[in-house]
């Protein structure tokens, strides 16, 4: 009983974690993207120099 | 510094023209995409919430990096080698108390509309400047103490993985710290959010990759037989299981629900999020990211009990390493079974989880020196570019105190014990002071430095003695003191009264005082009613 519930932990654990790596890595992309577009945006809205790193 | 021999280096497959270039690879994309983004960096909110613009996928990549270092991984390996799947147990605690705060947004809602950018900043809304300026000592005294030990666990994998000597690898992390550190001072949560989803991507590749390699060295089967020969039923049930039972589940599943509440490093990416909308979506879409977190390093310490013989450990120094030899267990292991190319794999995933998990921690303290510590003191608020200033160079300082720290101090017991224990000096008395402030109208301030002192000092008692008030260990047929590799061996002397689940009790009463003190502390007070709690204030604020 309770080794079955271990295996049936461990095929979860695999099968979502290999799931949510592909769909974060792809929906995370997009995030990144627009938060940056969105920091930008609102650097330019605030008159804020936009690279004051450089 | 010691100059150690490791029979263990003829054994390792690592390889530097193959290997090294896969980590090379990974270390300069990672560098110059967290310097990269430093130009965004406009503001302290930029740098310490990243203009609050997180998003879902982008929260929940940074959430899982962060939570899982190279550290991470050796405690969860060592839980499930010293007690079977049980160890595991942990991260199931862990995942329902993230679940349940994320569906129901206890208290994580109020406090992500309140604004703030750290929880101390909600405490003094509610309990006034001094609470404020104590919690966050408190907090930045006890994620500090937990962080210390990070570099060197980590630089102890990396040297028996790799074979390294250990003065060499000492060399290596202070690289490695000074990379991260370059990074987050430039860049803020800017530079971690985009490294962490980078690598969360590397990590987790890596963790799948070496998981199935080491399920079809091993096999299921072989694994369950190993832990039922070790440790009965009790491998597979942790509330049977020694050293576990109730209290071991009961303050890892309040400890980690109080983690979810008010750990920095994870309500971070809550006060990053775009509304508290999604900041709750973070953490319940995260939340089973915490078993995994348990079960695959889990697994690889499972595997390392059936495969490694007691001689394996022989190529360990006798001196210079941490306390317990299981810790070492999962990366001798890995050094015999990983092949050159997936060595490379292997290692650059656990940089990847370092880094990201460095990177997170030294910024998230750094932020509650700034807003709490040191904002008090403040006659008039700081520019923009002071505050920028102050932030960078408090990391920068933090950064040293790991070096020091890490190479320092030497842990007695068990790891995640004392992980679990430094970071019980602030989760129970800033979880006590939160759920209050959030939902009990008669809390006030004397409750809270109640709280907070007592939250403090429990564990740092434990902590104290640890160190100081140590007896022999007997054998118990001879009656004589042990020898361990020419030494006589002792054993702190609660755990020698207790057993092995001191630290576990030392957790709950800390907890169940923190509450009555609250409570107490608060009703004390001459001439104190009720007043808003911070659920009512920031109701339907966006």
């Amino acid at each position: 009983m309770a080794v079955n519930f271990w295996y049936i932990v461990m095929i979860a654990v695999l099968v979502w974690y290999s799931t949510i790596t592909i769909y974060v890595a792809i929906r995370g992309s997009y995030d990144v993207k627009h938060m940056l577009a969105n920091l930008k945006k609102d650097h330019a809205d605030e008159g804020l120099p936009p690279t004051p790193g450089k | 510094m010691m100059h150690l021999s490791w029979s263990i280096l003829a054994l390792t497959h690592f390889s530097w023209p193959v290997d090294g270039t896969i980590i090379g690879i990974y270390l300069l994309a990672t560098m110059v995409a967290g310097i990269m983004v430093r130009k965004y960096v406009g503001g302290v909110d930029d740098f310490l919430v990243a203009g609050r613009e997180m998003n879902v996928y982008l929260g929940i990549a940074s959430l899982a990096a962060t939570e899982f270092g190279i550290v991470t991984a050796m405690y969860t390996a060592q839980n499930s080698y010293d007690k079977g799947f049980s160890g595991a147990s942990v991260g199931i605690c862990t995942a329902i108390g993230m679940f349940v705060v994320g569906y129901t947004g206890f208290c994580i809602k109020p406090l992500r509309d309140a604004g703030v950018i750290t929880i101390p900043e909600l405490f003094r809304k509610r309990f006034g400047n001094g609470v404020q300026w104590l919690a966050g000592v408190v907090i930045v005294l006890g994620g500090l103490l937990n962080m210390g030990v990070f570099l060197r666990v980590g630089g102890e994998f990396l040297a028996v993985v790799c074979g390294f000597n250990l003065n060499k690898i000492e060399m290596v992390m202070t690289g490695l710290l000074v990379g991260v550190a370059v990074y987050t001072i430039l860049g803020g949560m800017l530079s971690v959010l985009i490294t962490d989803f980078m690598q969360f991507v590397i990590m987790s590749a890596g963790l799948l990759v070496i998981t199935l390699l080491i399920l079809h060295d091993v096999g299921w089967n072989k694994m369950v037989e190993t832990v039922h020969a070790h440790y009965g039923a009790g491998g597979f049930n942790p509330f049977i299981a020694v050293g576990m039972g109730l209290p071991y589940l009961l303050i890892n599943l309040i400890q980690n629900t109080a983690a979810a509440l008010t750990w920095q490093t994870q309500i971070a990416r809550v006060l990053a999020a775009k509304d508290s909308a999604t900041g709750r979506k973070v953490y319940t879409r995260t939340s089973f990211f915490f078993v995994c977190r348990f079960m695959i390093p889990g697994l690889w310490g499972v595997a390392a009990l059936a495969v490694l013989k007691p001689e394996a450990f022989n190529v360990l120094p006798a001196h210079g390493m941490m306390a317990e030899n299981s810790l070492y267990a999962m990366p001798i292991y890995l050094s015999h079974i990983v092949p050159v190319g997936l060595m490379g794999l292997l290692i650059a995933a656990m940089l990847a989880a370092d880094m990201s998990t460095d990177s997170s921690y030294m910024l998230a303290w750094g932020s509650v020196i700034y807003n709490d510590i040191l904002a008090p003191f403040r006659k008039t608020p700081w520019s923009e570019k002071k505050g920028l200033l102050w932030n960078r160079f408090i990391v920068a300082i933090i950064g040293v105190f790991l070096l020091i720290w890490g190479l320092w101090y030497k842990l007695e017991g068990n790891l995640w014990d004392y992980l679990q224990l430094t970071g019980i000096i602030y989760l129970a008395s800033m979880s006590t002071l939160l759920i209050a402030a959030c939902y009990w109208k008669r809390a006030n301030n004397w409750g809270a430095y109640s709280a907070i002192i007592v939250g403090a000092v429990v564990p740092m008692i434990f902590l104290f003695l640890e160190k100081t008030w140590r007896v022999p260990v007997v054998d118990p047929i001879t009656q004589v003191q042990k020898i361990v590799a020419g030494k006589p061996e002792t054993i702190d002397y609660l755990r020698s009264r207790i057993g092995p689940t001191a630290s576990h009790w030392t957790g709950l009463t800390t907890f169940a005082l923190c509450w009555v003190t609250m409570i107490v502390g608060s009703l004390l007070k001459p001439g104190a009613g009720e007043t808003e709690t911070m659920a009512q204030a920031t109701k339907g604020a966006i």
